[in-house]
């Protein structure tokens, strides 16, 4: 139970953004097997299975998200008010979460049974998990609008559902249709859906963010604001690839666009997962129209943002606090601690000393100046100038090496603390192992680059890795009680997010596009961009 | 992905996790859904003893039968605030008796209406009266 209460806050995020994921697979698969395949011809029958398998899977993946967030929730209420499950399993959200597991449940019986040719009986359990869903949505808590806002929920998800959700199966159809026509079709039917989709998730986007976030200044004031405002941005590069693929389906023989509609396709599902854990994160946050105080301002923004010269020089080891448990303990005693506002398992923030914070801006400002070599020599690599810039993943061993030495100033070999005993702290035990993962991922990516694998899955190892570290990272600074100096490092946390999705995603379509594609040429390019304006973002980041 | 193996896909998930759970310590941040708006007696506040009247006004609707309020005693010993039946969905109201001077916390956790928990203490000092 304490570690389940330690790990609560981000676990609950996590259910969510797996919640809402598996929801919009299932939901998205049901409109696009009743709308978009329908009931066609004998020979489409492979393409159906297919999909009815793919739907069968995300209910069952949906009612074990579901069970799993009800059942942690449950065991933490009761542990922390001390309530029995019978009082417990009156409340909105075991509800709404029994209702969502039953309607993914039978989602579940009624593919197996298969009685129904069109599929209609589908959509009524479908609509219960977007109902079951908006029960646990923000609207529902709130204290005016409440109907109409929750009703703007149920079509921001749906259509979030009919687009997203409704991809994978798109890809499915490609690779199973009977022949590149039948393809071609679908993908035509498809993209008439996606475009009724974008207008209703754009215009109740836009009426969902005016009621919870209500001004500019709450945009970048705010972390409900960034997160949105990263929504947003993440949405533009859906919509673009979303254009792309509407170009391909409209011109050319079906044969010769198929193979690029199914790697835009997976780029799209990639982005579109990093939006649904964005949207989630936002959930476990205070609307921002609910925080009038402590909002930044743009001028508090610029001071921080300013380019300024990096810090190459460290603070001393002896200058931070020895033991940084103890320091939060101290805080908490001398009143200096945080806690007006936070989940269980937390106990407030203590803030930063000066030598804490220039040991992390040095860390940082060090990490960028590798980050930015990684990006010069792979732009270089790329552009073909320098044929020993392709070995510009050695430098992740600096990296590792640097990681190794900093991240934990407590522990050897830099601190007092000795090397296995600190193994005990997970904290610490992450960090060496993220350690090992950048040194493994150096090499993996040494050798495809140096032409060792020309081909086959290590190829992907790099670009998945950089994509998933940019959506994890849109998960994890969330302020408490909107204190100034988390929503600062959050707007300076989310443009590293973004560029490592762009990254991620247009390596994967350089790597995955077929070689008359001509976009691939673009992207090619545009991912060692975005690794050097990591590496540039790096270098600006201040906590002072 | 149909160009992945059952290993390939394997790596790849491994990898993933590993860089998930290396992310992990900077998650730990602090999640926290329902905002304080107002309360009585106020944070860092004084009120006058040995009665005093307890509410907390919230930016959202609250489950009052699932929330809890506790009151640390100046000798550290907690004791249980009974809720009232709520007059409006945004706050939870209570009365602590008999209380001596000194400064006390009030531990509450509160249940909103969309499932999230979320918990704070409100530090202030009692007078005599």
């Amino acid at each position: 139970m304490a570690r389940l209460l330690q790990i609560f806050g981000f676990l609950s995020v996590l259910f969510r953004g797996a919640t809402l994921t598996f929801q919009s697979l299932a939901v998205g698969g049901i409109v696009f097997l009743i709308f978009v395949l329908r009931a066609t011809s004998e020979e489409s029958d492979s393409v159906k299975q297919a999909c009815l398998r793919w739907i069968r899977r995300a209910a069952v993946a949906l009612a074990a998200m579901q069970f799993s967030y009800v059942l942690a929730n449950s065991l933490i209420l009761m542990q922390s008010a001390d309530l029995s499950l019978g009082q417990v399993s009156g409340a909105n959200f075991v509800l709404a979460g029994s209702i969502g597991i039953l309607s993914a449940l039978a989602i579940v019986i009624l593919v197996s049974m298969r009685r129904s040719r069109s599929g209609m009986i589908l959509l009524l359990p479908a609509a219960a998990i977007i109902f079951s869903s908006v029960m646990t949505s923000h609207a529902m808590a709130r204290l005016d609008y409440r109907l109409p806002l929750a009703a703007f929920t149920a079509i921001h998800q749906t259509a979030t559902a009919m687009w997203l959700g409704g991809l994978p199966y798109l890809l499915i159809t490609i690779r199973c249709a009977p022949s590149p026509e039948f393809a071609r079709q679908v993908s035509a039917r498809f993209s008439q859906l996606a475009l009724i989709s974008v207008g209703l998730l754009a215009s109740a986007g836009f009426v969902l963010s005016y009621a919870y976030v209500g001004s500019l200044q709450a945009v970048y004031g705010t972390s409900y604001g960034a997160m949105v405002a990263t929504k947003v941005i993440l949405f533009g590069l859906l919509l673009f690839l979303g254009a792309l693929n509407f170009q391909l389906v409209r011109r050319g023989p079906a044969s010769s666009i198929l193979g690029s509609l199914k790697r835009f396709g997976e780029a799209e599902i990639g982005i579109g997962i990093t939006v649904i854990l964005t949207a989630a994160s936002l959930t476990s946050l205070p609307p921002a129209a609910d925080l009038a105080r402590d909002r930044v301002s743009r001028s508090e923004i610029f001071a921080r943002m300013t380019p300024r010269p990096p810090r190459l020089a460290s603070p001393a080891v002896r200058e931070l606090p020895e033991d940084i448990y103890e320091a939060q303990k101290l805080a908490f005693d001398a009143g200096t601690l945080s806690a007006v506002s936070y989940v269980p398992g937390q106990a407030g923030t203590r803030p930063n000393t000066p030598a804490e914070k220039a040991w992390s801006e040095y860390n940082h400002h060090w990490a960028g100046i590798l980050v930015v070599t990684i990006g010069l020599l792979a732009f270089l690599a790329q552009a073909g100038r320098i044929s020993w810039a392709r070995n510009w993943p050695v430098v992740f061993l600096g990296l590792a090496v640097f990681l190794f030495l900093r991240s934990d100033p407590e522990v050897w070999p830099l601190g007092p603390n000795g090397f296995w005993v600190t193994l005990a702290d997970p904290e610490v035990l992450l960090h060496r192992l993220f350690v090992v993962l950048v040194i493994a991922l150096a090499i993996f990516e040494w050798r495809v680059q140096t032409g060792r694998v020309a081909s086959g899955n290590l190829r992907f190892i790099f670009p998945m890795l950089v994509a998933v570290a940019g959506a994890l990272l849109l998960t994890h600074s969330h302020a408490l009680g909107n204190i100034k100096e988390e929503v600062l490092a959050e707007l300076s946390h989310i443009p590293l997010a973004i560029l490592a999705v762009t990254a991620g995603w247009s390596r994967w379509l350089e790597l995955r596009l077929p070689s008359e594609n001509r976009t691939r040429n673009a992207l090619a390019r545009l991912w060692p961009l975005c690794i050097l304006l990591i590496g540039v973002a790096l270098l600006n980041y201040r906590e002072t | 992905m149909s160009g992945l193996n059952t290993l390939g896909r394997g790596v790849l998930f491994v990898l993933t996790m590993i860089l998930g759970a290396g992310l992990f310590p900077a998650a730990r941040v602090a999640f926290a859904h329902a905002v304080l708006l107002e309360s009585r007696p106020s944070l860092n506040g004084t009120v006058a003893g040995p009665d005093v009247p307890i509410e907390l006004r919230f930016n959202v609707r609250i489950d009052a039968s699932r929330s809890r309020l506790t009151l640390i005693l100046p000798s550290g010993d907690a004791q249980p605030l009974p809720i009232r039946k709520q007059n409006s969905a945004e706050t939870i109201a209570s009365e602590a008796l008999g209380l001596q001077a000194g400064i006390y916390h009030l531990r509450w956790q509160v249940l909103a209406s969309d499932g999230h928990i979320t918990r704070g203490e409100i530090l202030f000092t009692v007078t005599r009266a």
